[in-house]
Formats: structure tokens, C-alpha cells, sequence
């Protein structure tokens, strides 16, 4: 890891350097809320952003997208996806943690060529945050990342802190290394300490999460995941919008005028009814309550059990977004035995 | 042409805009007719077979006369498979808003007065399936062209399509909208069958539900959300029966009379 550090109002020069090394994509406004979109005009960034509506799971796994093409005489090839290079800028630690654990199930166990095309072509620019009222990464302890993305910045009040950590970082700071200075000083280090507890200081929700696979596993009978079950819409947002929801659906489509077709992949989510149906009718899990369960404990034991940490990042998403109030905060309260308003 | 598929296009009360949005499907309209033998197809052909048998009859419209009704068994008797497309043949229409609420004989009288009409009976307007077995549903008010031309393409090879068991919600965060829920409007994305690709959502209006009920709804939820929203019960009530007509009476009716006793 080098560091470096930029005068602020160099950022702006250095992102329109970067349109040039290939697209660059950043969070910007929409209505109340942000998201990810491609930026022509670099005023349109915004620094400040909070979490986006969806999660950059989207630039790795798309919504939709062609897994391959056929021909019904049992002919098929991979599709020749053309993904640009990319320049993802300003993701907040939670989001690349987020990536670290969508990149456990898609590179390591069963290695997914399109994800690991996507990935090995885009580029991960981190930027630091100030955390709102729904965000838990210091509980999550995903506050910080260490790994995961090929430059990250630390907003300081007059400067940014610059992590490069890996080549490819390396190549796009050296691309504009007249705006890169490598001089830090002790000031700058004392700078950076007072910021990280000054930051660390503005988390309003912080829940201690040691044991709670634990606390799951003695909770699979408990009268919450019906109370949820009352409540839940069964609309699937919590997982179109969780940074760690990995899951898709699969389905054919021939075209009318030939015999060729694709087989297309979306986002599915463990919530719907249909997900756990089975071939004879059988659903494994018939009952909401049974699949909020499963839900959340992806999030809070399964992965634990597995990887060594909890699915969840605490990027507020889920809190963020259903209409009926069933996120990972009223979860862990409820399981740990606090009081929850409903 | 022996090995094609034989269909038929028919159409009951409604707009015609189901069986439209198939004619409006310009660059595809010549696959579409060239991949099944097309029997009947009153908007689109000059000649039309009624006595041979079909393997799969397209309807859309809801059945409101004897006339009607004694054709939708025939054309039942002669199809493999049935598939009601549109709101109105799925769910009975906007013209079935009212449906069942036993008031249709004053409705008809404030209408048309002690007027006869003598070339059939006419009653309450129902969807399709309150008289034939039904076997593929592709509602919409209208179909989505997009969602209709690959359910065709699947059918007349034989294979079983498979249409979005999903609520609207789920499309309406792929295209990462706001959600208008939670703005406070009257959306009803979350009751509302998915396919629309999010349509009135995307343009920030809320959904009105004219795919009629996804395959597991909350509405208690649902209901308490909007009423927490500051809607009146009687309004919430006529946005969802506006297009879910006889599935509001059939999913949602007792459910809500449970929640309406808490």
C-alpha cells in the first residue's frame, strides 16, 4: 500500500483525466436518493453522496444480462459480452466490502467467467464517508477496507488521503502523479487519527454482533419471524438492493423469426414464494416466515459459518428501503432482546 | 404449414388494445403470423376458420352476454390451450371494478333505465375463467408487447413459458427508481404482478395495478402501509379493484374483512 495525497481541488481535473482512461462511472442524483451512473460531466459527481439505491453489485452482476446464446439443435456459445473498461469512483467502504464477499461466491467456489471478466476490468476507486442514522458498518466492522479496491481516498478537510493498493492503481495515479504528492507528514498522519475518531464517533447505530451466529441458531423458533411475516410485502426489495445478495434466476428465450435464443440471468430473491418451488409442486419454503429466516440468517450466521464474517455491511440499505420496516437494525435488536418499535 | 401450430385470436369486451398491441408489433408481425397457421384473427384477417380445431386460442375482453359466453365454450372446445391475455379476460376490466358487490341490477338500471336489450342477456362483466378452465394467464391492461412476443415464441415451440411471479417492486428497483411507496403516494407495486418492466413507476406514477395481483400478496400490509399514508380505506379499496376486479374479491376480500375486524 503507497500513500499519497491530493489537494482538493485537484479532484476535479483528475477525474476528467480518468474519462480519457476509460468510462467513469460515480454516484450523482436521483430525486432524494443516488445512484451509480455514467459520468460525461464530472460537476455532476457527488462527493457527499449516501448510500445509492442499488448496491455497484449491479456493474458485476447486472440486473439482466445474457449468460449465452443457443441454437434449440443443441448448439451454444458464450456470449461475447463487450464490457468497457471502467472507472467505479467513490464507492464507500461498506460497498467494496460488499464486493469482497459477492467476490467469495463468484470466484472462489464457483468461478463465474462473466463476473470475473467484469471485475478483472474495472477499475475500484474508494471514497471515505460520513455515516447517517441507518449506517452499521462500524458494527459490521466494515467501516474500513484494507483490501478490495485499486485506490481509496480519505477526505480531510483541505486535502485527500491517497491508498493505492494495487498496479492497477498504481498506473492511474502515475497517469496524473503532477497531482499526486508523496510527502506525507506527520501532520498528515495526525490528521488522518483524529479524523478516523471523529468519524467513528458519528455512527448513531452500533450493536455488538459477537455470537451472533449463535443468537441465530437459538432463535430459529422464535415468535419474530412470524410477527416479520405480518409485515413483509414479500416484494423482494431487501435483496435487489443488498450489496451481498447474490442470487439470480435463470430463463430461455427463443427468438420468434429463428431458432437461436439466449439464456438470460436476473436478480431473484430468496423472499418470493416461487424461489423454493421445485419441480412436483413441492416449496421448500411455502411459509414468509420461513423465508425471511433464510434472509436473514445468510446475513447474520450462514456466511459466518462459512467465510468468517457476517453477509451483512452495513450500508443501511434494507433500512433505507422497505416500505415495512423489516431491515438487519430490527433484527438484531429483536433477536438480542432490546425493545423494538414496530 | 402441417407442422405449425393452428391459433386463434378472439376478443370480448374491452378496448381491442391487447389484441392491438399484437398488431402493433411491427418489425415482428410477419413471425408472428408465420409461426403458427393462424386460423382466426378478426382485426388482422380477412379470412377466418371457425370449425377447425385450435391448439392454442388467444381471448382477450371479459364475458358480459350469453351470446359471448356460448362462444368462449366453443372456442374452449376447440383449444388445446387457452391463454386469456389482458386485464379484462384475466381479472374482468375496469369494467369489472364492482365486481361482486351485488349492486350491478341498480348500476344497470341507472345506465339504462328500463331499457330491453333484446339480442342476448347481458350480465356483470367476468373474467374467462369464471366459465372455462384457463391454462396461461398474460395480464397487463394492455399486454406488454415485449413479454407477449416471448411467451409466443415459447408456446408455439411448446415450450412452457413462464411468466414474472414477482411484484412490480422488483423491476422498479432494476431500474433503480425511488421508491413512491415510501414517498407517500398510492402505489400499489408491491400487490401488482410484475412484467410491466416498471413502467408508470420508472416515469414516477404510481403503479394503478393493471397487471392485477402478483402470486403472493400481503395485503393487510399492504393496506395498513396506505392507510398509515393517510389514505381512506373506501379509496385504497377502489384503486386496487379498479384493475383487479373478480381477483380482488377472490384474493383479497375476506383477508381485508379479517383486517378490517382488528
Amino acid at each position: 500500500m503507497r500513500v499519497f495525497k491530493m489537494r482538493k481541488e485537484d479532484l476535479r481535473e483528475y477525474l476528467e483525466s480518468l474519462k480519457k482512461v476509460g468510462e467513469l462511472w460515480a454516484p450523482v442524483r436521483k430525486g432524494d436518493k443516488f445512484v451509480y451512473d455514467k459520468i460525461d460531466d464530472v460537476d455532476k459527481v457527488e462527493l457527499k453522496a449516501l448510500r445509492t439505491i442499488l448496491p455497484p453489485k449491479k456493474f458485476f452482476i447486472p440486473q439482466r444480462n445474457t449468460v449465452l446464446k443457443y441454437r434449440l439443435n443443441n448448439e451454444y456459445a458464450d456470449p461475447v459480452e463487450e464490457v468497457p473498461f471502467r472507472i467505479l469512483f467513490g464507492l464507500h467502504p461498506c460497498d467494496i466490502n460488499g464486493l469482497l464477499i459477492l467476490d467469495r461466491i463468484y470466484l472462489e467456489r464457483f468461478p463465474d467467467p462473466l463476473y470475473k471478466k467484469r471485475r478483472e476490468n474495472t477499475a475500484i476507486i474508494g471514497l471515505s464517508c460520513v455515516p447517517d442514522e441507518k449506517c452499521l458498518g462500524k458494527s459490521t466492522n466494515t467501516h474500513y477496507v484494507e483490501e478490495g479496491f485499486d485506490i481509496a481516498l480519505t477526505d480531510l478537510d483541505d486535502k485527500y488521503l491517497v491508498w493505492v493498493s494495487s498496479s492497477l492503481g498504481d498506473d492511474l495515479v502515475r497517469y496524473r502523479i503532477d497531482l499526486f504528492d508523496e510527502n506525507i507528514t506527520e501532520d498528515d498522519m495526525k490528521q488522518y487519527v483524529s479524523w478516523r475518531n471523529w468519524r467513528d464517533s458519528q455512527y448513531k447505530l452500533y450493536y455488538d454482533l459477537t455470537g451472533m451466529p449463535d443468537i441465530m441458531v437459538l432463535s430459529w423458533d422464535s415468535p419474530l419471524w412470524e410477527e416479520l411475516a405480518d409485515d413483509c410485502l414479500s416484494c423482494g426489495m431487501c435483496s435487489m438492493v443488498c450489496p451481498t445478495c447474490p442470487c439470480y434466476n435463470v430463463k430461455d428465450i427463443t427468438e420468434l423469426s429463428s431458432d437461436e435464443g439466449e439464456r438470460i440471468r436476473y436478480w431473484d430473491s430468496c423472499m418470493y414464494r416461487e424461489f423454493a418451488l421445485v419441480a412436483g409442486g413441492h416449496n421448500f419454503r411455502e411459509a414468509r416466515a420461513e423465508r425471511i429466516k433464510l434472509w436473514y440468517t445468510h446475513k447474520l450466521k450462514s456466511f459466518g459459518h462459512e467465510f468468517g464474517k457476517p453477509a451483512c455491511v452495513g450500508c443501511g440499505r434494507c433500512i433505507d428501503t422497505c416500505p415495512a420496516d423489516i431491515n438487519v437494525a430490527r433484527v438484531i435488536k429483536a433477536l438480542k432482546g432490546e425493545e423494538v418499535k414496530v | 404449414m402441417a407442422d405449425k401450430p393452428k391459433a386463434g385470436f378472439y376478443g370480448f369486451t374491452g378496448c381491442a388494445g391487447c389484441l392491438l398491441t399484437i398488431l402493433n408489433c411491427e418489425d415482428e408481425l410477419l413471425d408472428i403470423f408465420n409461426a403458427a397457421d393462424v386460423k382466426s384473427f378478426l382485426m388482422a384477417n380477412r379470412a377466418n376458420f371457425e370449425d377447425e380445431p385450435l391448439d392454442v386460442a388467444f381471448i382477450e375482453g371479459s364475458i358480459t352476454t350469453e351470446e359471448q359466453l356460448e362462444k368462449l365454450k366453443k372456442i374452449r372446445e376447440k383449444s388445446k390451450i387457452v391463454v386469456a391475455i389482458g386485464t379484462c379476460s384475466c381479472y374482468g376490466g375496469v369494467q369489472a371494478m364492482y365486481f361482486g358487490d351485488g349492486n350491478f341490477e341498480k348500476r344497470w338500471k341507472q345506465v339504462y333505465g328500463e331499457g330491453k336489450i333484446e339480442l342476448t342477456e347481458a350480465f356483470e362483466s367476468k373474467p374467462i375463467d369464471e366459465f372455462v378452465k384457463v391454462d396461461f394467464y398474460l395480464p397487463g391492461c394492455p399486454i406488454d408487447k415485449k413479454q407477449f412476443l416471448e411467451f409466443y415464441s415459447q408456446l408455439v415451440r411448446g415450450i412452457p413459458p413462464r411468466l414474472p411471479h414477482y411484484p412490480v417492486c422488483a423491476e422498479c428497483k432494476w431500474n433503480e427508481n425511488e421508491c413512491l411507496l415510501m414517498k407517500g403516494k398510492l402505489c400499489l407495486g408491491p400487490i401488482t404482478r410484475g412484467g410491466c418492466n416498471a413502467r408508470c413507476p420508472s416515469d414516477n406514477v404510481p403503479c394503478v395495478g393493471c397487471f392485477g395481483p402478483a402470486d403472493e400478496v400481503n395485503i393487510n400490509s399492504e393496506m395498513k402501509l396506505l392507510l398509515e399514508r393517510n389514505y381512506s380505506r373506501e379509496e385504497i379499496i377502489r384503486r386496487i379493484r379498479t384493475f383487479a376486479g373478480a381477483s380482488f374479491v377472490r384474493q383479497f376480500s375476506k383477508l381485508l374483512g379479517e383486517e378490517a375486524k382488528k
